[in-house]
């Protein structure tokens, strides 16, 4: 009897296939068997078809949970070996349908592309400065630099940030939300940077980690926004006092994938609101998340703060999914299906960080023309160290600091001249961690194959800071403190 | 399982609680120590989680095993402890934003999957250990450290989202009848199953007026009083409705028959004999034995 195949019958890919024998169960007809031989290149025993009794219903490519397993056959009579295995580049097939930028197909369009529109800045009237605790004057840099969009989760010692903020926006054509939670919030964060708006939120440690995954998208889809995170006492819940032990996680562990972002260190109030402002002009400048780190206590200290002679007027970036006929093309997604698609994104994302870590490497240094010893801290410790560069001078010895302003790109090249000019100086790395700033420099100094001056360790932790005078006796007896059983 | 003769005092741990004078909480575990001492288990057999908040210092003031762990998860946290040692009792307290903001999404799963826990919410209407700041029980227009003019938001109703989760036991107590609120725990944690008990407990430092222990005095009801039914979830449904207007004491529903709890089916599970050569297949098949 003449045979009509509805449907084309199987064809395997061994290479896919992985062994899981659901197809042999699923066949009616009992055309499929376990193979003897492992494939080579999977290590597992694939199937083999004998599809003389093959009626074409396909339930076997249904039952197998591997995307390219078993495929149908492109005319009849093509046998697995000449099925091609799929790649980005031809045959979707059903799965590609699911990258979103090939789901409606190709995008085309007879409206004008959307353009940038700058942002403007406008002068502000010179006031007297102004006496705010770190979290406040955060707070005023983000408004300053057109922020109207705040989301946040409370969390000691971080909230008031937050609280300024519900209390002036509503004023100001803004809204702060309290989200469920860090997830929610960084999330609405996604959101509203997607739609073109700067935006922020505080934090602290344990919400911080909470927000490491909402980040990884962001630089994926390639979002601006601020995150303020005023580090405490970890690990866990640790407590509320303040701590730098989250560096390693600004610098290096900014959720799953090829992630980084730019992370300013404050160390005044002042500073606080400069580089909160600053911020948001980066985060937009690169399409990137910009995180501050400060601490605990920055985050308390009230102290003088001047206001810049301008603030900023947000624009409108062309990319932005803004809802008009001009952003109609837009969008926003950090998935990129095809292997290829992804690692030209992440070859993308990669010169993106090395352009930032060329541009914005920033550091203050002070007394280091002639230094032999250089103290590197930042943050509130960078405070104790600056004393203790004053007490080590009248002690006679020659001491200089370096505080790096931006963990991440780690300032070496600031840090490269002065080693160049001070061959002999020895480092001494003083911070609220064990060893984490220190890990970042050693790391720095390698990839610019520079050798490791002699590196001293002044660390405490838990919510302890090194104080002026333990930094003073560390280093004339040229003895770490608490350097023992670290990481370094 | 030991039981034995305990008091209240055997529960009692020597730390000091530090909430606040007057805080609702002192009430709660008062009430707690007396529920336990009716139960009856041993200190040592006791597992007591609770997330962050001022509430959940909770376990640090018993003589039971305490986990103060992370905010928002302590109803995943006791039910680790559960499968891993299914003789402790388990008990899991915690606040209103613990409970139902950063932890509301594990709320509808414990329930579902129906351990045998007791989950004792301190409801105050704020965050207390932030300072101040908006809760999900808060009501509609309260004015807060977050929410200066006002919430614009509706609150979440512990009552009525635990019962249409579809949970086997849920009351309402406060600690403005200590007695009262010690016969509910206690009914709580004879439960077998996930039991849950909202309990109004004021904060004096940050809660707001109509919320504290004078007001819930002469205002509160017993459940008992208006002739509820404790077997009929339709009718709890409807007294559930009354949160943040009516305060109701008592237990709203009991499944009079609980279904077998989690660890049991799991226990049931692991000892089933029939299923061995299943296992033993499944196990050729994934070593992929040389034939
Ligand atoms: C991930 C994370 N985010 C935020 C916090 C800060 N935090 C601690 S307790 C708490 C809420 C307290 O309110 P509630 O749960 O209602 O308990 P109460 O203090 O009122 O008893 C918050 C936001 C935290 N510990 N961890
Ligand atoms: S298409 Fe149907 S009959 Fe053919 S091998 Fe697959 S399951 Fe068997
Ligand atoms: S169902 Fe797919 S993966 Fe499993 S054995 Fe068959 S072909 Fe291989
Ligand atoms: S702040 Fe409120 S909840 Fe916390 S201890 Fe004080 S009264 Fe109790």
């Amino acid at each position: 009897m003449a045979r009509l195949d509805l449907r084309p019958r199987p064809a395997l890919q061994p290479e896919y296939c992985k062994g899981c024998l659901r197809c042999v169960d699923a066949c009616p007809k009992d055309c499929i068997t376990q193979a003897g031989d492992l494939n080579a290149t999977t290590g597992v025993r694939p199937v083999v078809l004998h599809l003389d009794d093959c009626n074409g219903c396909q339930l076997c490519i249904q039952a197998c949970p591997e995307p390219y397993g078993l495929v149908p056959q492109k005319a009849p009579g093509e046998t697995a070996s000449g099925a091609k295995a799929p790649t980005a580049a031809h045959d979707p097939g059903e799965f590609e349908l699911e990258d979103p930028t090939h789901l409606f197909g190709a995008k085309t369009s007879t409206l004008p592309a959307p353009v940038d529109l700058p942002g403007l800045a406008l002068a502000l009237p010179t006031t007297e400065p102004l006496m705010l605790k770190g979290t406040y004057a955060a707070a005023l840099g983000a408004l300053l630099a057109g922020c109207r969009h705040v989301f946040g989760y409370p969390i000691t010692p971080s909230t008031e940030g937050a609280e300024l903020m519900a209390k002036v926006l509503p004023h100001l054509g803004g809204s702060f939300v309290q989200a469920v939670s860090e997830v929610a919030a960084i999330n609405m964060m996604y959101g509203c940077a997607g739609a073109g708006l700067p935006c922020m939120t505080f934090t602290s440690s344990p919400g911080f980690s909470l927000m490491l995954e909402g980040i990884s998208y962001m630089i994926g889809a390639e979002l601006p926004g601020v995150v303020m995170n005023v580090m405490r006492g970890g690990p866990g819940l640790g407590n509320i006092a303040p701590e730098q032990a989250d560096i390693k996680l600004m610098t290096r562990g900014l959720g799953h994938g090829n992630t980084h972002a730019i992370v300013l260190a404050p160390s005044t109030p002042q500073e606080m609101l400069d580089l909160s402002r600053l911020a948001f002009e980066l985060a937009f400048a690169y399409r990137n998340p910009v995180i501050i780190a400060a601490d605990g206590y920055l985050g308390q200290m009230a102290g003088v703060v001047r206001l810049p002679a301008t603030l900023t007027r947000p624009g409108l970036p062309a990319w932005a999914v803004w809802g008009d006929r001009a952003h109609r093309m837009n969008l926003v997604c950090s998935i990129q299906l095809s292997d290829t698609d992804l690692e030209a994104h992440n070859h993308h994302l990669n010169d993106k960080y090395a352009d930032i870590t060329k541009k914005e490497q920033r550091a203050e240094t002070w007394l280091c023309d002639d230094a032999e010893v250089l103290l590197v801290a930042c943050n509130t410790p960078a405070r104790m160290a600056k004393g203790a560069v004053m007490d080590l001078r009248e002690a006679g010895v020659a001491a200089g600091l370096v505080r790096p302003i931006t963990l991440w790109p780690f300032p070496i090249d600031e840090m490269r001249a002065i080693l160049t000019k001070r061959p002999r100086a020895r480092v001494v790395v003083v911070e609220a961690s064990p060893g984490q700033l220190e890990d970042e420099l050693r790391l720095a100094l390698s990839h610019a194959g520079l050798a490791p001056p002699p590196i001293q360790s002044v660390r405490r932790m838990g919510g302890v800071l090194p104080q002026r005078g333990e930094i003073v006796a560390a280093v004339l007896a040229g003895q770490d403190v608490a350097a023992s059983g670290g990481v370094a | 399982m030991t039981t034995v003769a305990l008091g209240p005092k055997d529960f009692k741990s020597e730390l000091k609680p530090i909430w606040c004078p007057g805080c609702g909480d002192f009430g709660v575990l008062q009430a707690l120590y007396r529920a336990l001492s009716g139960i009856g288990r041993a200190p040592h057999e006791i597992a007591f989680v609770s997330g962050i908040g001022c509430s959940s210092r909770i376990p640090g003031y018993t003589t039971a095993y305490g986990f103060n762990t992370v905010h928002g998860r302590a109803l995943p946290i006791a039910q680790g402890i559960k499968l891993a040692r299914p003789e402790l009792l388990v008990l899991v307290a915690g606040g209103d934003g613990d409970g139902f903001s950063i932890g509301g999404g594990h709320v509808a799963h414990a329930v579902r999957r129906n351990f045998d826990l007791t989950y004792l919410v301190m409801d105050n209407q704020i965050y207390g250990l932030t300072k101040g700041q908006l809760s999900p029980t808060s009501p509609h227009g309260l004015e807060t450290a977050t929410s200066p003019y006002g919430s614009l938001e509706d609150p979440v109703n512990p009552l009525a989202y635990v019962l249409s989760y579809g949970a086997g036991f849920v009351a309402q107590g406060t600690p403005a009848d200590m007695p009262g609120l010690a016969k509910i725990v206690e009914e709580a944690i004879r439960y077998p199953g996930f039991a849950f008990v909202n309990i109004q407990s004021p904060c004096v430092t940050y809660g707001q007026e109509v919320q504290q222990m004078k007001v819930h005095k002469a205002t509160m009801k017993t459940l008992a009083s208006v002739g509820h039914d404790q077997t009929d979830r339709i009718a709890a449904m409807r007294l559930a409705q009354d949160y943040g207007k009516a305060l109701y004491t008592g237990v709203f529903y009991r499944n009079p028959e609980p279904p077998p709890t989690f660890e049991a089916l799991v226990r049931e599970r692991q000892t089933a004999q029939g299923e061995r050569p299943a296992r033993e297949k499944i196990l050729d098949r994934y070593l992929q034995r040389a034939t």
